[in-house]
């Protein structure tokens, strides 16, 4: 049971980290010479990396949904973790972490609008580029989270 | 009280080293989008009365630039507004001079516009004054602010979030105050023991006082080790008839509990 916890809580903080690189480093999307953030667009000037805007024709309203969603989904996903270590110890013996299951389920369904959104809206007719790393996180943690939300509505509290 | 003092004495002393000079105001900094119309202000303060010929002249000096041209220039009661100059057929004196207001009006502003304003305003005779400036700083139009739909967003849902949590503790909190009345009501009648509460009740008498959710709430949070021990109390309860049918002439919490003689029932 304490192994099963472990690996249980050993997830969650996996989630919140995937959660804050996806949302907060910025490589949404690189190129040779662009690395983009959902936030600020780095570009390699002259052999140097400077931090400036992002391009105007991006669509505002979808980044910042974008934007507002993965902050949200951090916001879930850590307030999740306190409420998990909480329901710990005030649960009743047999009960299931809903409350916990809760917060996951949130933060699933944030990060999975926000990846959607940039998937679907962003970056449709560049030819130059790929993905970046911090989209990869995003997809993964849209993974993670959901396995970590079912696992919350599926456990019952046992002795310990 | 100290403190007044002293704050009168800087001002006296202020006052008396500058009976003769005049102090400009304008803003700091003005923002202003691109093809707006923005007014710089200019004021004075001058122990004076306002003369009949009064002046008040402003400068512009752009972003990068070393030297100042004169833009505007308002003497012997009457303004002169720059016709050669950068902002020719852009500026409009709205200042009211008996009233010390040196505002100028600056139309459809660009880019080039970004620098600083100085403001020069005489008093005769009170003319040692010092200029001041104010920076015009221009934007690009922006249709929305940047992050305000994000900020606007987790505002929102965190506070339904918080909204909906409050509601439902609030829910769970009525709910459990309106079973302890309910099954208070029924103890009046019928002087039976309902639910182990029923010792609260004795302990409170028949006031109706807040020991009973409190005591309810605590029962359904605790789960089943604290049913458990209810259903003792229970069954100790049940023995003696309670002091709410007998309206008892000495008052107060514990004298239900002390009449039926069974004792204190500490939860």
């Amino acid at each position: 049971m304490l192994v099963l916890l472990a690996a249980i809580f050993v997830l969650h903080l996996t989630c919140i980290a995937l959660l804050l690189a996806a949302t907060i480093h910025n490589a949404w999307w690189v190129t040779g010479t662009v690395s983009t953030d959902i936030w600020a667009r780095w570009t390699l000037i002259n052999g140097q990396w400077n931090y400036t805007e992002l391009p105007d024709f991006y669509p505002k309203e979808y980044l910042q949904a974008v934007q507002a969603s993965s902050v949200l989904a951090c916001i879930f996903c850590i307030l999740g973790l306190f409420v998990f270590v909480a329901q710990l110890y005030t649960l009743p013996k047999g009960k299931r972490f809903l409350f916990s299951g809760v917060f996951q389920l949130l933060a699933w369904l944030c990060i999975m609008i926000a990846a959607s959104i940039y998937t679907d809206i962003f970056h449709k007719d560049e030819r130059f580029g790929s993905y970046g790393a911090s989209f990869i996180l995003a997809w993964i943690s849209v993974c993670l989270t959901f396995i970590s939300c079912v696992t919350y509505f599926v456990l019952r509290k046992k002795t310990v | 009280m100290l403190s007044v003092l002293a704050l009168t004495s800087v001002v006296l002393l202020g006052i008396a080293s500058q009976t003769t000079a005049i102090v400009v105001y304008t803003s700091w900094e003005r923002h202003a989008l691109v093809g707006s119309d923005v007014r710089l202000s200019c004021s004075f303060f001058s122990w004076q009365w306002t003369s009949p010929d009064v002046t008040f002249s402003w400068h512009y000096r752009p972003d990068g630039a070393r030297d100042s041209v004169a833009i505007f220039h308002y003497g012997g009661g009457a303004p002169y507004v720059d016709n050669k100059g950068p902002f020719r057929d852009r500026l409009e004196f709205v200042g009211n001079p008996s009233r010390r207001d040196g505002s100028i009006l600056i139309k459809n502003v660009d880019f080039g516009d970004n620098g600083t304003f100085t403001c020069d305003a005489k008093n005769p005779p009170d003319i040692a004054g010092r200029p001041s400036s104010v920076r015009l700083l221009v934007f690009e139009k922006v249709p929305v602010q940047a992050g305000v739909i994000t900020g606007a967003i987790i505002g929102v849902v965190l506070g339904l979030l918080i909204l909906v949590v409050a509601i439902y503790y609030l829910m769970r909190f009525l709910v459990a105050r309106r079973v302890f009345s309910l099954s208070m009501s029924k103890h009046g009648k019928k002087g039976k023991g309902k639910e182990g509460s029923q010792q609260k009740q004795a302990s409170f008498g028949c006031d109706g006082s807040g020991q009973a959710e409190g005591g309810s709430i605590r029962e359904e949070e605790t789960g089943v080790s604290q049913r458990e021990e209810i259903g003792i109390v229970e069954q100790r309860a049940r023995a003696p008839e309670w002091g709410c049918l007998n309206p008892d002439p000495s008052p107060g919490r514990g004298s239900g509990v002390g009449e039926a003689g069974q004792g204190s029932y500490d939860h």
